[in-house]
């Protein structure tokens, strides 16, 4: 959507007070990102002829550095790219990978999509439900595991498949996920 | 200049025209929501598709510029079934709770729906809800279930006024339109998304469930608010007095002025109206004797005022013109100023605290016609007038709408002038801590309840019209100082507000060659500043972003 970056905007104050767009005070903020992450932020935000385009790339780092995307976090990085809190909140909420509320130390994300569907998702999420004492959306009480249920995650020929953290955990059964469960602390 | 056809229709448009402003020049309308000419291109509604030659699917006309030797054709039935699927799915998850909806009889989707609707729904699904009558910030209630998020009012807020309050989240049938959370929406245009929403999705907090709008009627006006003058139009109601607790001011909306305010006006002006109908409203002359208040009838109220114009030496009357009077009543003044030979006239009253300001419309001088106050030379010093009413030398006061002691000056000092006064005459639409002092109270029409021309600070003049019949017994200023003319003995011929102001146009270099005609709708600037009244404001043009 054009006219969002508040850069290109003549009229607009080169050094603003911290006030945000409703014109309140901003609190100091409690999240900030390194030295050297505010580098690579540079860095990012040089790799596009727009650099708003750095908005995705910046805002993982961000989950990663304070684990959810918060929005405190939300309004820092819009201060890091001089756009509205607003602006950044479109984004977070139209993406599924953002964590707008703490998740656990590990995510256990089950395809609930057709080939997956068929080869009995269901059972292994209903599996996952009780094993874990959750309901899929939640977090266990002792902070280890979220519980998702995703669109597809393109490995079809393996269904019933899941993510856990960052790897593929494929042909599901119940034997299967305990184990994958028990390795997760 | 590209030269195009469409429907059969040779055009020339200025390059960069696109294809919906080319085809409203040869009366071709084509249906759209998220296209705004005061905003970026969204391309986000889909509904303005057309066939151009050549291209081998429906295009939209909103992010298609003319180009030369384009055929374009809006009615094709390829064209119409492709309206009526969009129409279609702008309404899936539409709560269809016109009759309830404050935007019904002023709906695109309704408007739109008559012409290119379905009418015969396929929809079987339970429709995805969302939140209704979220207040989003003082003046502007959402409705999230009604909106098509054509993105208007998020350009809007991010292009004009550059607060970028607004924004669309989630995604897919979740999308809706919505705050950073803890926020509001509270700069001082928001009451312009509410008038570019074309849907019932905004609604004005103000306005929602007063009236229905189809017993509105409407009179082409200028807000009073401050020296822009902004183009508005008055919605009344007339025909349901018994709706909207008897005001008949229902709202104000802004009314395009490319030279002036475009399609905007701000909040401080859109809802400063509440005065009209207000039960401080004067609505007859009155008489103030011994502390004791009684009503009077016209002939002895102007019997009085002239009376005492004849009465005391001119150096002994001071009046308090009003930079809210038009430049019909200013001029009558004079007329009447003229005839005995009174110097000590004013019409500036510093306000307590400075306007407020910004690039955009609004002006720190929160009158309407300064300028034109000026240009008439009644420019004087009101504190003078004042440290002449203390020591005595003036004792008689006329004050047109000011209330003295809400001004800037020392208030101790402006109430010892005003008891040291024998006489003090008030005129105005509203009572205030002035007009409770006065002798005579003589009540003025309010701006919507008459006609007449502000002259804005540029030094445009630009007419108002009248939109209800006065309150009460309330006269407009012009006529008040004509009927006091009579009494002074002095022949006066006009009695309309247009004859005043040709009178005036006659007299006033600067107004000269100006008639009601052509001042049209839209305001003639005057020709040049008269040498000796210094401008009410800087006449550079603050350009509009």
């Amino acid at each position: 959507m054009s006219g969002r970056d508040r850069t290109d905007g003549a009229t607009r104050a080169s050094s603003r007070p911290p006030t945000d767009h409703a014109g309140l005070e901003v609190p100091a903020p409690t999240v900030a990102f390194s030295a050297e992450q505010l580098g690579e932020v540079r860095r990012l935000q040089g790799l596009y002829p727009d650099r708003r385009a750095a908005l995705l790339p910046v805002l993982h780092l961000a989950q990663e550095t304070f684990g959810y995307i918060s929005l405190e976090v939300e309004r820092y990085v819009a201060g890091l790219f001089d756009l509205t809190p607003a602006h950044v909140h479109e984004v977070v909420t139209f993406y599924t990978m953002f964590f707008r509320a703490p998740k656990g130390r590990h995510v256990v994300a089950v395809c609930h999509n057709l080939s997956c569907h068929l080869a009995g998702a269901p059972a292994i999420v209903a599996h996952l439900q009780g094993r874990l004492g959750i309901h899929v959306g939640e977090t266990t009480a002792d902070g280890r595991v979220t519980l998702q249920s995703v669109e597809c995650l393109c490995a079809c020929e393996h269904a019933p498949m899941m993510q856990v953290d960052d790897r593929y955990e494929f042909g599901l059964t119940p034997e299967k996920v305990d184990r994958i469960l028990e390795g997760l602390r | 200049m590209p030269k195009l056809t469409i429907n059969g229709h040779a055009v020339e448009v200025p390059p960069g025209t696109n294809l919906i402003e080319a085809a409203r020049r040869v009366g071709v309308e084509i249906p759209h929501y998220c296209y705004h000419p005061g905003l970026s291109i969204a391309g986000q509604c889909r509904l303005c598709m057309v066939d151009i030659e050549k291209t081998p699917r429906p295009t939209i006309a909103c992010n298609t510029l003319a180009a030369e030797g384009m055929v374009v054709a809006t009615e094709t039935d390829r064209v119409k079934e492709t309206r009526k699927s969009i129409m279609e799915f702008h309404l899936i998850n539409h709560p269809l709770d016109c009759p309830v909806c404050d935007q019904a009889g002023e709906c695109w989707l309704q408007i739109y729906y008559m012409e290119h609707g379905l009418y015969d729904p396929r929809m079987r699904d339970e429709k995805v809800h969302k939140p209704k009558a979220v207040p989003l910030g003082p003046h502007v209630m959402l409705d999230a279930e009604r909106c098509i998020l054509c993105s208007r009012c998020v350009r809007f807020c991010d292009e004009v006024t550059r607060t970028g309050e607004l924004g669309i989240f989630d995604r897919g049938d979740h999308s809706e339109i919505g705050l950073f959370p803890g926020t509001e929406l509270a700069n001082k245009y928001s009451g312009n998304v509410v008038d570019i929403c074309p849907v019932g999705a905004l609604t004005d907090r103000d306005f929602r469930f007063a009236v229905r709008v189809w017993y509105l009627d409407s009179a082409k006006s200028v807000c009073p608010g401050c020296a822009r003058g902004c183009n508005i139009e008055v919605h009344v109601n007339r025909r349901r007095p018994h709706h909207n607790e008897g005001r008949r001011v229902a709202r104000l909306k802004p009314r395009f002025n490319a030279d002036v305010n475009r399609w905007w006006i701000c909040d401080a002006g859109r809802y400063g109206f509440a005065f009209v109908d207000d039960k401080t409203r004067l609505v007859a002359p009155a008489r103030r004797e011994d502390g004791a208040v009684g009503d009077a009838t016209w002939e002895e109220a102007i019997g009085a005022v002239a009376g005492a114009l004849r009465r005391f030496a001119p150096d002994e009357i001071g009046v308090f013109a009003s930079p809210k009077m038009a430049n019909e009543d200013l001029w009558a003044l004079r007329r009447v100023l003229e005839a005995p030979g009174i110097r000590r006239v004013a019409f500036r009253v510093p306000p307590r605290e400075p306007g407020d300001a910004d690039t955009l419309l609004i002006r720190s001088d929160k009158n309407p016609n300064s300028h034109g106050a000026a240009l008439l030379g009644l420019d004087g010093d009101g504190a003078a007038i004042l440290a002449a009413a203390r020591a005595r030398q003036v004792k008689c006061l006329w004050v047109f709408g000011h209330d003295l002691l809400a001004g800037a000056w020392p208030e101790a000092e402006t109430d010892a002038a005003l008891r040291a006064l024998p006489l003090l005459i008030f005129t105005g639409t509203n009572a205030n801590a002035t007009s409770e002092r006065a002798h005579w109270v003589l009540p003025a029409a309010a701006w919507v309840e008459r006609e007449g021309t502000y002259t804005n600070f540029e030094g445009r003049v630009q007419r108002f019209r009248q939109a209800v019949e006065p309150l009460g017994q309330a006269l407009p200023e012009w006529d008040i100082l004509g009927r006091v003319l009579r009494a002074l003995g002095v022949e006066v011929g006009a009695t309309r507000a247009e004859r005043w102001f040709r009178e005036l146009a006659a007299a006033v270099p600067a107004f000269a060659g100006l008639t009601y005609q052509a001042i049209g709708d839209t305001g003639a600037v005057l020709s040049a500043p008269t040498a000796g009244h210094p401008r009410s404001e800087p006449a550079s043009r603050t350009p509009l972003q």
